[in-house]
Parts: C-alpha cells; sequence; structure tokens
C-alpha cells in the first residue's frame, strides 16, 4: 500500500464520518419527539425546579405553645424563640391535647411544653428544668427548623442561668461569663452561605437533567430506528467492518456531542448566573470537565439504547431511573452512609462522577486539578461504553446482513 | 335484563383476555411494572437502611499543637457520635480534603489554645461546614456543635473541681436546662420512614400512569383501536373497563405488596388504620390511571402523552412536598401542587400514618383524588372519538 492510497483511506474515514454525523444531525432535528426531550424538557426544568424552590429556605413554621409554668422565664424563652426566622408562635393552647390536635390538624408543626415546676427548678439552685419539645416528622425541614432553632434559644438561655447561679454563689460576674463562655466560637458555613435548598439541589439537579434527557432521547432515536427497520445504527459504510463501526459509531456520537455540549455549557456554565445559585467556580476549568462528561453519558446513553426495540416503550422503562441515579449518587443521601453494593452500581453511572465532580468545582470552588477523580473517571467510562457499543454494533451489523439481528 | 348484564360482562371478559395476551407477548408490561416495583422497593429500603446520619467526617485543624489540644483531640475521636476522619495542622489540606468531597466539616483549634486555658481566658474555636451537601454539612455541623460542648464542658467541670465541688452539683451547673425531644411517630428521627413512604407509593403512581397512556396509545399508533372498540360495541365503558381492569388488578396487587412490606415487614409506623391508607392508595392509583387516560384524550399520539406525562409526573415528586415543604413555596406553585395526585397521597399518609387523625382530615385529599377521574370521564367522548376514528389520528 503506497503513501496516496494510505492518505486517500483516511480522507474517506473523515468524509463517512461525517457523513454519518450529519445524518445523525438531520434525525435529531426533523423529530418533534427528541426536540421535545433534548431541547425543550432541559432549557425548561432548571426554571421550573427554580420557581418550585424560590423561597429557597423554609421560615416562620408554625408552632403551639403549652405554658404550664405561667412564669417569666418561660414567656421570654418564647420570646426569644419567635424572633428566630425560623418558628412563628401561633397557637397558645391550655392543655397538651388541645396542642395534639393543632399538630394532627397540621394546623402547627410543632409544639413546645413547659412544665409547672419549670421557674421553681430554674430558681433552685441545683435544680434542673426541662422543656418538651414535639415536632412534626412528616418532614425533615420541619423538624430540623423547629429542633435546631429551640436548642440555639435554649444554649443562649442555658448560659444566662448558668452566669445568674455562679453570680448566687459569689462569684464575680467576669467570672462567670469566662467560665460559661470559656469555649465561644464562630461558625462559617463554607461555599454557599445562605444555605438554601435551591443552592444544593439544582446544581445535582442540572446535572440529571442532562444524563436523563440523554438517556431517553437516544433511547428514542435508536427505539425509531429499530421499529422503521432502518438500518442505518449499524448499516455498515467501507469495506473492512471494523473500521466501519468505528466510523458509524464516532459519526453518532458526535453529532450528540456537539448538541449535548452546547446544552452543557448553557446548563452548567451559565444557568447557575442566571438563576442566581452560587457560582463560584472557574468557567473554564466547568467547560473542559464537561467534555468528559458528555462523552461519558452520550456513549452510556448509546449502551442502555441496544435494549429500546420501540421508539415509545424507552420512556417507559427509563422514567424510574431518574429518582435511583439522583439518590444512587450520594447527592441528597450522603454516599458514607450507602451499602457498598449501591456504591458501586453507582460507579457505573456517569451521573455520579458528573453531580460530584461539578458540585465540587462550581458550589465550593475546587480546580480541575482538585476533581481528577472524577474526571479520570469520566473519562474511563465514556472508553468502557465506547467499547462496549462498539462490539455490539460489530456484532449487530453482522447480523443483520444474515438476516438473524435479534436486536431490530 | 339479566341477559343484557350477563352480556355486558361477556364482553368486558373477552377485551380482558384480549388485553393479558398483549400483556404477556412483550416483557414491557412486567419488567416496567412489577420489575421496576421489586427493584425499587430493595433499592431504597436498603439504601436508606440506616434511616438517619449520625456522623459524617470531618477535619481537626490543630494550630496549637500542644499536649492539651492533642488530648482533646483523642477525646473527641473516642466519642462515638463523632467521626474525625483526618488530623492536621494545615487548614488549606483540610479545605483541599473538602474541596474534593472527603469532609463535610472542619474544626479549628487555634494557636493559643493551651495558653488561653491556662491562662483562663477564652479560647476561640472556628469551624466551618459545607452547604452543597445538605444532609451531610447539617450532620457535620451538629456534629461540630457536640465537640464545641464537649471542649466547654471538660473545661468547666476542670475549674470547678478546683473549687472542691462534687461531680453531682457541677452537672446541675453544667446543665440547668435540658430539652426532651418528641418526634412525632417517628422517635428514630428516621428519614427512611416517609421518604420511603412517599417514593415507593409514587413510583407505582408513575408507572400506573406511563403503562395507561402506553396501552391506549398503543392501539392508535398500530390502528387497532378500532377493532378494540368494535369488540365493547363501541361503547366507552366497556372497553376501558375491559382494557384496564388486568393492570389494575397488578397495580392494586403491587401497591398491596408495597403497603405490606413497608407497615407490617420492615415495621413503619401507622398510627391509623391500615384498611385507610391502603384505600387510599387505591385512589390513587385510580388518579394516576385517569391522568394518563386524561393524557392521551387531549394528545392522541403516543409519544406527545408519553412525553407530556413525563415531564408532568416527575414534578409531583418536588410539589407533593415531602422533602420541602409546600409551607414554603411560591403560593401559586403551592395551589399548583394540588394537581399533583401524589401530593393528595401524600397528605392522606401524613394523616393517617404519622398524625393518625381522625379520617375526616382525610376526605378532602380523598374526594380530590377521585376528581382527578371525573375529569377524565367528562373529557372520555372525546377520546371515544379519536378510538374510533383512529386512521385519522394515528399518524405523526
Amino acid at each position: 500500500m503506497n503513501l496516496w492510497t494510505r492518505l486517500y483511506d483516511y480522507w474517506k474515514s473523515i468524509t463517512d464520518s461525517s457523513f454519518v454525523f450529519a445524518r445523525e444531525l438531520r434525525r435529531i432535528f426533523t423529530d418533534p419527539g427528541v426536540i421535545l426531550i433534548f431541547f425543550v424538557a432541559t432549557l425548561a426544568y432548571p426554571f421550573i425546579y427554580k420557581v418550585m424552590y424560590w423561597n429557597e429556605r423554609i421560615a416562620n413554621i408554625p408552632v403551639a405553645v403549652v405554658d404550664l409554668s405561667h412564669s417569666v422565664e418561660s414567656r421570654d424563652f418564647l420570646h426569644k424563640w419567635n424572633a428566630t426566622p425560623d418558628v412563628r408562635l401561633t397557637h397558645t393552647c391550655a392543655s397538651m391535647a388541645e396542642a395534639e390536635e393543632l399538630l394532627r390538624n397540621q394546623k402547627v408543626h410543632g409544639i413546645i411544653y413547659f412544665p409547672q415546676d419549670y421557674a421553681y427548678q430554674l430558681a433552685d439552685p441545683l435544680g434542673k428544668a426541662h422543656i418538651s419539645l414535639y415536632c412534626d416528622m412528616s418532614s425533615f425541614l420541619y423538624m430540623k427548623g423547629v429542633y435546631l432553632s429551640c436548642n440555639m434559644v435554649m444554649l443562649e438561655s442555658m448560659r444566662n442561668i448558668q452566669i445568674d447561679r455562679y453570680e448566687d454563689m459569689g462569684y464575680d460576674k467576669e467570672f462567670a461569663w469566662a467560665l460559661v463562655q470559656d469555649a465561644p466560637y464562630t461558625e462559617t458555613a463554607l461555599f454557599t452561605p445562605t444555605g438554601g435548598y435551591a443552592s444544593f439541589l439544582i446544581p445535582a439537579i442540572l446535572v440529571l437533567i442532562l444524563h436523563q434527557t440523554m438517556l431517553m432521547g437516544i433511547g428514542m432515536l435508536a427505539g425509531t430506528a429499530r421499529e422503521e427497520e432502518d438500518k442505518t445504527i449499524y448499516r455498515i459504510i467501507g469495506k473492512r467492518r471494523s473500521l466501519g463501526v468505528m466510523r458509524l459509531v464516532s459519526g453518532r456520537a458526535l453529532a450528540y456531542f456537539v448538541v449535548y455540549y452546547a446544552l452543557a455549557a448553557i446548563l452548567l456554565g451559565f444557568m447557575p448566573r442566571l438563576l442566581g445559585i452560587p457560582h463560584i467556580g472557574d468557567i473554564g476549568d466547568i467547560l473542559r470537565f464537561n467534555v468528559p462528561y458528555i462523552l461519558a453519558c452520550v456513549f452510556f446513553a448509546m449502551t442502555i439504547s441496544i435494549f429500546v426495540h420501540e421508539r415509545e416503550s424507552g420512556l417507559v422503562l427509563l422514567i424510574s431511573t431518574s429518582l435511583v441515579f439522583f439518590f444512587l449518587a450520594g447527592v441528597s443521601w450522603p454516599k458514607e452512609m450507602m451499602p457498598d453494593i449501591w456504591k458501586s452500581l453507582a460507579y457505573l453511572l456517569p451521573y455520579t462522577f458528573g453531580a460530584h465532580g461539578f458540585i465540587h468545582m462550581n458550589s465550593m470552588g475546587a480546580t480541575l486539578e482538585q476533581v481528577e477523580w472524577e474526571y479520570v473517571a469520566l473519562w474511563q467510562q465514556a472508553l468502557w461504553y465506547f467499547i462496549v457499543y462498539s462490539i455490539f454494533t460489530y456484532v449487530a451489523s453482522k447480523w443483520s446482513e444474515k438476516k438473524l439481528n435479534p436486536f431490530s | 335484563m339479566l341477559s343484557k348484564i350477563l352480556y355486558i360482562v361477556q364482553k368486558i371478559w373477552l377485551i380482558m383476555l384480549r388485553e393479558l395476551k398483549r400483556m404477556f407477548a412483550r416483557p414491557l408490561y412486567i419488567v416496567s411494572s412489577v420489575g421496576v416495583m421489586l427493584f425499587c422497593t430493595i433499592f431504597f429500603l436498603s439504601l436508606l437502611r440506616s434511616g438517619s446520619a449520625e456522623k459524617m467526617p470531618v477535619a481537626v485543624v490543630d494550630l496549637d499543637q500542644t499536649t492539651i489540644s492533642q488530648r482533646l483531640i483523642h477525646e473527641m475521636q473516642a466519642t462515638p457520635s463523632v467521626d474525625i476522619r483526618m488530623i492536621t495542622n494545615d487548614y488549606s489540606e483540610a479545605r483541599d480534603a473538602m474541596q474534593k468531597g472527603k469532609i463535610y466539616g472542619i474544626f479549628i483549634i487555634n494557636e493559643g489554645f493551651y495558653q488561653d486555658l491556662a491562662s483562663f481566658k477564652r479560647p476561640q474555636l472556628d469551624f466551618y461546614m459545607t452547604n452543597a451537601y445538605m444532609l451531610g454539612g447539617n450532620t457535620a455541623y451538629k456534629q461540630m456543635l457536640t465537640m464545641v460542648n464537649l471542649v466547654s464542658g471538660a473545661f468547666q467541670r476542670e475549674v470547678l473541681r478546683k473549687k472542691g465541688m462534687t461531680d453531682e452539683i457541677i452537672m446541675h451547673r453544667i446543665q440547668p436546662l435540658a430539652i426532651e425531644s418528641h418526634m412525632i411517630a417517628n422517635p428514630w428521627a428516621n428519614y427512611s420512614v416517609y421518604l420511603v413512604s412517599t417514593i415507593l407509593p409514587g413510583i407505582l403512581g408513575l408507572i400506573c400512569m406511563m403503562l395507561t397512556i402506553y396501552v391506549i396509545g398503543n392501539e392508535l399508533k398500530h390502528r387497532t383501536a378500532h377493532t378494540w372498540m368494535q369488540m365493547a360495541d363501541n361503547n366507552f365503558t366497556i372497553a376501558i373497563l375491559g382494557k384496564l381492569t388486568p393492570y389494575t388488578i397488578l397495580y392494586f396487587l403491587l401497591g398491596l405488596g408495597c403497603q405490606l412490606t413497608l407497615y407490617n415487614y420492615v415495621g413503619f409506623p401507622v398510627h391509623g388504620s391500615h384498611v385507610r391508607l391502603m384505600f387510599g392508595l387505591l385512589l390513587f392509583l385510580f388518579a394516576m390511571e385517569a391522568l394518563g387516560v386524561l393524557m392521551i384524550t387531549l394528545l392522541p399520539v403516543l409519544r406527545n402523552a408519553l412525553s407530556v406525562g413525563t415531564l408532568y409526573a416527575m414534578l409531583g415528586f418536588s410539589l407533593s412536598g415531602f422533602t420541602y415543604p409546600n409551607m414554603a413555596m411560591l403560593t401559586p406553585v403551592r395551589a399548583l401542587s394540588y394537581l399533583e395526585p401524589l401530593r393528595h397521597y401524600y397528605l392522606i399518609y401524613v394523616n393517617e400514618a404519622l398524625m393518625g387523625a381522625p379520617s375526616i382530615n382525610s376526605l378532602p385529599y380523598a374526594l380530590s383524588l377521585m376528581a382527578f377521574v371525573l375529569v377524565a370521564l367528562i373529557f372520555s367522548p372525546r377520546l371515544k372519538k379519536v378510538l374510533i376514528n383512529d386512521a385519522s389520528y394515528s399518524d405523526e
């Protein structure tokens, strides 16, 4: 083989791949169902989630008060508690039964109860007073808001009581202060100072939207091709089958990659700024991280699409994966608490690495070097799914010529 | 009269047989219902097995580097509710570990800690947590509060001992006030209880809606709807009863299995009645089926109905309010949330299982779920027309 034939071969493989690439782009842009999933859903969902979690945090949770001590001390406590942003004391009840009724009817989401001896115990230099707090457990955020704010007020009141007691014992005030506040502390929420729900959830959702719309859209394209007995997804161009497979797979993957790289730039680069959620990452690093993420997602979705035989069945089968993948990634439910088997399963999904990598960069300001582990893992996934899908295409094209293709 | 009833029953029976044949002809139906539910039940129950996050890895940055700071760290490590994953004297190292997602909090013992303690001055402690991971960051926060209290308590105890007080007296001085917290219906603060109790029925409802759209839409797509209608003498009620009954039975069995697993086998609390809760689930599944019928009625092309149905039903998980409470949402969003059947089921679940509230409280939600069926029925003449003239609707 002389130099010219070889050069011609290279040229041919480029033109063939470009042909497949253009054909796949045409299929994407002429299919209304795919356009709906690829573009409309992808761009609309971030806004919907932003609107749903607009307020970022839950404030003024209604709480009922049962105060049997009727004391200055209890009133003082309640006054301080009511001043916190988390709760609002909406009902004062004469008995626990009355307050429980309110909780059952969801008028309040917490009850605070002062026993009769509350003030008496506080006045006793050796006494220990108790407050009972009842939290509505129907949502984690109710419990967190009621419990943590009450705990904070309790700690502050406790300090004041301690100081009073030491003063009564004859220590001077300064010493009492030093004793009580021996270890003052500052607490700082790093990276996302508002600590809001949207700031936490939306970055993970943005990454998931890309993953899932790709999964469903590519599944739909593969299903359509099989249904219409359009063999283009495994008909080989050129003489050597192995080279043909490369041209076919790379041409199609490039079409998806181009479309989704643009979408990822919008969703992961621009959307956090537009929606006003934390974005302290370096945009260049995020764009570079997107390359293996989108590639891994493309080849993962293509591999899953092997099992989609019909245009619509992919949607029916894959819909519940969104929730499973979201939990599996270990963003909302910490990975430290997951059984090993699910941790291993999570490593098969591009979303797991994509979500952590993006959150570390976008929300915590990590550099690309700091997310190296995720970055490398995504390149490996891209490679593995590429190999798996290429083998499949090779086999399918062989069978399709012998007319025994079980995948059509 | 009787012969007429028998005739109708026979019609329904024949359509049911036809449907069963279709159902078992392809693995799609069984895999996407029974398979998915089985997997999700095992998955969510085992994933959330521990129920609550007790401790999360944190780093301690020891800038003091004295024996007393080291002893303190040692004491913290011995506390069961604290997980110190990393001890360093370099803040940037700890920050790097946090940005890599290895730790959720940083606890700093500042320089001069020992000197301050020795001279009765107040040593300053600083800690940082990440909010980028909500549950992890929160747990680390609570854990570091415990660590601060350990420091404070230990110090007070030492000083008071030197003043000659007994331990019992000291305890009361250090802790003159306490909160006894009661987690209603869930004393272990177990997230798994309400998460799994909403997610699993939610997924079942999702499957229910998607398959309903699919089985009706598929008849349109392959232009077989008119034969199906002919089997029912073009009577919509007979046609839809025959078609959906086999699936409804399947969903009911799956729902029952799910309830038995959660509340009898695993033992999640139900303070009210199991039967009423099951009834609520049944109404929810009906509502989701009705929603499916409504989708294919309004968008009589299979893929359009499925795509819109997917987008609509997925929002139900957020709008139901089981993670982020509805009271914190904007008013229009809160109003829209009642268009999601899952919102109503979740409220019935809270009333019946967690609160043990009288059944009258759940009645509005049960009625709302029935309203979904009513709305689907109101629009059904349109669907009937579409089904009979399937040739003109099935095309792209």
